[in-house]
């Protein structure tokens, strides 16, 4: 199983490599990736009554994780499904595939996507599977977006990882309510009984239900759905059919067993289920694009699969498990029978194309049989699988069965409307002359057409399959069994009347059309979806053009007053305490003194001069201070530093304008002085609350070892070149920079002006340059 | 003796903060210097002000904490090459821009909110299966709103 999983992974470097040399052949390289995948049948074999294998591999034990794979029954069904639609796929892509097309990152893309498809179904680990879930995320952003020139892929790729994302974070708060809640970061080592105690139980089952939700495009998540099929056909055959929609499926599916008891998961996903099923298929009967007819029938078929799993039932569970496979084998086939489509004539609108039957007569053999699967039309696996699901809705009340018909009826007829295409007067794009599919294409489309035949005629095969699962999803008790003909039930007269109403609606197709016209709402996910990112765009392009585009000092009073209103709420929620206050020795009082002018001549001072003057005031005001407090080589160096400073800034303004005199504005004045006054105040709370609040400090090691380590007995300058050489050699490479950009700027002064600039008079350099008083 | 230095420290971040408020480049510059003069004396002030010997060993002990003027010499440097830099620039942006004002330079770095994004999925119509289209998409768009149309 480790195996199955990583060995995607893997090819999806080789194919990316391969992708230049092979061009379209790397599909074959990459259906190779699947083989261990479709391997995984033969312990499904012998399923029903073995016990499930478990590979451990030990990754952070501390945290609980490792990457622990649960073979049950049911997801080594899934994982054997993807295996064979991601083979297929692979296969029916190297036929489909443009010239122009890079191969490389296409097949690269899909296995990435099947290897972590493959580790969510397999995952016992909560925080493993979590990951692989996100994966698939990113895998599938990746896939929606492959042609990432257009702009519609694009966006169809964000929508769709927006939407999966968000069910992804609900997925990690369930995980994490889960661990906590049940003592175990593994799915089969929860302790139910303490989970279902839990005060944690009911989140943990919302946010799981968001998750699967968003995953599995129900109402009203359903928006990225259609949209992601803006990837190639092949790719929207393996992502929106058999595995990626699915993994909310599986989720209900396995999270089922743990939360099924209690009536909130069915009372929400039930309702929620049949009701995607219903506005699915009623939005799928008026498309013309065949490949949105598809996206919206596969949203209709999640909502039905859904609403099973939701029963959390015996009967709900079997009867879900035999849709599912029916579900993958026709819809997959559907896909690539589009694509054949589509590749031929050049176009998928029903409108433009007719009368295909006579010149692809196999790929609309491949089509009748799948679409009538859909349709649930006997002798197909559909048929079988939706009169289980009428049962069920049965054993449910009135309503349920109600619902559960109008959605069928509604399946049905648009099961036909793909299916026209193929008859009346011959009609296609002109320039096109369709003809049958090279075998490429064919192969995939027909080999799936007859497993959901397979499915129908041999109802044990499909049954063999279903009950594989029995142990792992909990309904070996159940009695049932996959039939053609199982009597006159009430099921039977449910059919009988899903047909009447489907040919209805097939019959009255113009009255429908514009009915669903007048019923379609103006205001649908999609319009709230874009509603919403274009709010959060135009808000945060207006919040930037207020905060950033700003002039420097208004940036800064924006930063220092949130600094202030933080550090303010942090003083007045925890008062300092002071330390005592100490006489101030008497020989500091003038070091104090000239700080103190320094600071008051330079706001005071109208010319820059004197504020160049007064700043080195200050500057030697604390040289002084250093020296005071037992500091010299900290003094020599503020010293050195001042007077170059000094000289640097005399030398800078022989270049500079003559000062003006720019006055703030009175407001910000007063807002300025606000600022300074409560930056000062912060600095003298922010120095009293920290004196000596770091000890024991490091000091007496670098005392008693600077003269035995580093031979020197300044300890300042032992720790400078020795102890923190490092530091030492960082500060030196800052000042090294600095050295290169002052010199850069300069001499890019001298020799021109930059593009664009106004044009400076180069100020005269005369040195006595008056300044003004 | 540290609650003399706390207010000191207090007046010299006032003060460099004002300064950096200012209009004037060079105004900013000095502010700057005096937030690393508050910055510095910060640090030793913090680690506590003693009457002890220098950190010299020739000298009898006890002595001063030494670490924070390890720290503290970096700072001084680091902090004049700051100000080397800023002056620099200053002088740069004077020649570019021919004025002092810092107040006048902004930059807007927005995007502009009315700007389009390009065409949007639509879900009734995907696109062709083709790689990079050599001619514009045909086919008609449903606009962000119900009601408007997008070419």
């Amino acid at each position: 199983m480790t195996l199955a999983v990583f060995l995607p992974f893997l090819f999806a470097a080789l194919c990316a490599w391969l992708g230049t040399r092979l061009e379209r052949r790397t599909g074959y390289v990459a259906a190779l990736a699947f083989v261990p995948a479709l391997l995984l049948a033969l312990p499904l074999s012998g399923m029903p009554g073995a016990s499930p294998a478990l590979e451990v591999t030990r990754w952070v034990p501390t945290l609980g994780l490792a990457l622990a794979f649960r073979g049950d029954g049911f997801s080594l069904l899934f994982a054997v499904l993807i295996g064979v639609i991601g083979t297929l796929a692979s296969l029916y892509a190297v036929a489909y595939l443009s010239e122009r097309e890079r191969f490389g990152r296409f097949y690269a893309y899909l296995l990435l996507f099947g290897g972590s498809m493959l580790g969510l179904v397999l995952s016992d680990n909560l925080v493993v599977l979590f990951g692989f879930w996100e994966m698939t995320s990113v895998t599938s952003f990746l896939l929606i977006g492959l042609w990432h020139t257009r702009s519609a892929a694009r966006d169809g790729a964000v929508k769709a990882f927006l939407v999966s994302a968000l069910g992804g974070l609900a997925l990690l708060a369930a995980v994490a309510l889960l661990g906590i809640a049940g003592g175990s970061t593994t799915l089969s080592g929860l302790d139910v009984e303490a989970l279902r105690a839990s005060p944690l139980f009911t989140p943990a089952l919302l946010l799981t239900l968001l998750a699967a939700f968003t995953k599995s495009a129900q109402l009203p998540f359903h928006l990225w759905l259609p949209t992601a099929m803006e990837a190639p056909t092949p790719v929207s055959a393996f992502l929106h059919s058999a595995t990626m929609v699915k993994a909310g499926v599986v989720l209900v599916a396995k999270f089922g067993l743990l939360f099924g008891s209690s009536p909130l998961w069915g009372g929400i996903i039930v309702p929620v289920g049949l009701a995607t099923l219903v506005w699915g298929a009623w939005i799928a009967l008026r498309q013309t694009d065949l490949k949105a007819l598809l996206a919206y029938s596969t949203v209709s078929q999640l909502g039905l699969l859904m609403s099973l799993y939701g029963l959390a039932d015996a009967e709900g569970r079997f009867t879900a498990t035999a849709h599912l496979l029916n579900h993958a084998a026709f819809k997959a086939a559907l896909f690539f029978v589009v694509g054949i489509i589509d590749h031929e004539t050049g176009t998928r609108e029903v409108p433009r194309l007719g009368g295909l039957r006579k010149a692809m007569p196999l790929t609309f053999a491949a089509a009748l049989l799948a679409s009538l699967s859909m349709a649930g039309v006997p002798p197909l696996g559909g048929f079988i699988s939706k009169e289980l699901f009428y049962e069920a809705m049965l054993h449910r009340g009135p309503v349920f069965i109600a619902v559960a018909v109008l959605g069928s009826a509604l399946t049905f007829a648009y099961s036909f409307r793909l299916l026209r295409v193929f008859w009346g007067p011959p009609r296609h794009p002109p320039g096109a002359e369709p003809h049958e599919a090279p075998p490429g294409l064919l192969v995939p489309a027909g080999l799936l057409a007859l497993t959901a035949l397979a499915f129908g005629l041999l109802p044990g095969s499909a049954e063999a399959l279903t009950r594989t699962a029995q142990n792992a999803l909990n309904f070996a008790t159940h009695r049932g069994h996959l039939k053609l003909w199982h009597g006159v039930t009430p099921a039977l007269l449910a059919t009988l009347l899903t047909w009447g109403l489907g040919a209805v609606l097939i019959g009255q197709a113009a009255q429908v059309g514009v009915l669903g016209r007048r019923l379609t709402p103006r205001v649908n996910a999609n319009t709230v979806y874009y509603a919403l990112t274009e709010g959060v765009n135009v808000l945060s392009s207006r919040l930037i053009a207020r905060t950033q585009g700003l002039a420097l000092p208004d940036q800064l009073r924006i930063m220092l007053g949130a600094a202030a209103l933080i550090a303010g709420y942090a003083v007045w929620r925890a008062p300092q305490v002071f330390h005592p206050v100490g006489t101030p020795p008497l020989a500091l009082l003038p070091v104090a003194a000239l700080l103190v002018a320094g600071a008051v001549g330079v706001l005071l001072a109208r010319s820059r001069l004197t504020a160049v003057v007064v700043t080195g005031l200050t500057g030697f005001g604390s040289a002084a201070a250093f020296l005071a407090l037992r500091a010299p080589d900290l003094a020599l160096t503020q010293l050195l530093v001042e007077a170059v400073t000094v000289i640097l800034f005399l030398l800078v303004f022989r270049s500079l304008p003559r000062s003006r005199d720019l006055p703030r504005t009175r407001w910000r004045y007063a807002l300025d002085l606000l600022l300074a006054a409560s930056a000062g105040l912060g600095a003298t709370l922010l120095v009293l609350a920290g004196v000596r609040f770091l000890a024991p400090p490091i000091s007496p090691y670098y005392l008693a070892n600077s003269y035995r380590l580093g031979g020197g007995r300044n300890v300042v300058n032992v720790l400078l070149v020795d102890f923190r050489g490092f530091d030492t050699l960082g500060e030196i490479t800052v000042v090294g920079m600095v050295a290169l950009a002052v010199l850069g700027l300069v001499r890019l002064g001298k020799k021109g002006r930059a593009p664009g600039g106004g044009a400076p008079t180069p100020v005269p350099a005369t040195p006595g340059e008056k300044e003004e008083a | 003796m540290e609650t003399l230095f706390a207010l000191l420290i207090g007046l010299l971040i006032g003060t460099g903060v004002f300064l950096l408020l200012s209009r004037v480049i060079v105004r900013v510059v000095l502010g700057l210097s005096f937030i690393t003069y508050g910055g510095n004396l910060a640090i030793l002030t913090v680690a506590g002000l003693r009457e002890d010997a220098p950190p010299l060993l020739t000298l009898r002990g006890p002595y001063v904490d030494p670490l924070p003027q390890a720290l503290i010499l970096t700072a001084i440097v680091i902090g004049f090459a700051t100000t080397a830099l800023l002056l620099t620039v200053a002088l740069r942006a004077y020649q570019v821009a021919g004025h002092d004002d810092v107040e006048a330079f902004g930059d807007n770095l927005a995007r502009d909110p009315e700007a389009e994004d390009g065409l949007i999925a639509d879900p009734e119509h995907q696109g062709p299966d083709r790689p990079d289209p050599e001619e514009p998409r045909t086919l008609v768009y449903s606009a962000r709103s119900p009601g408007g149309g997008e070419p």
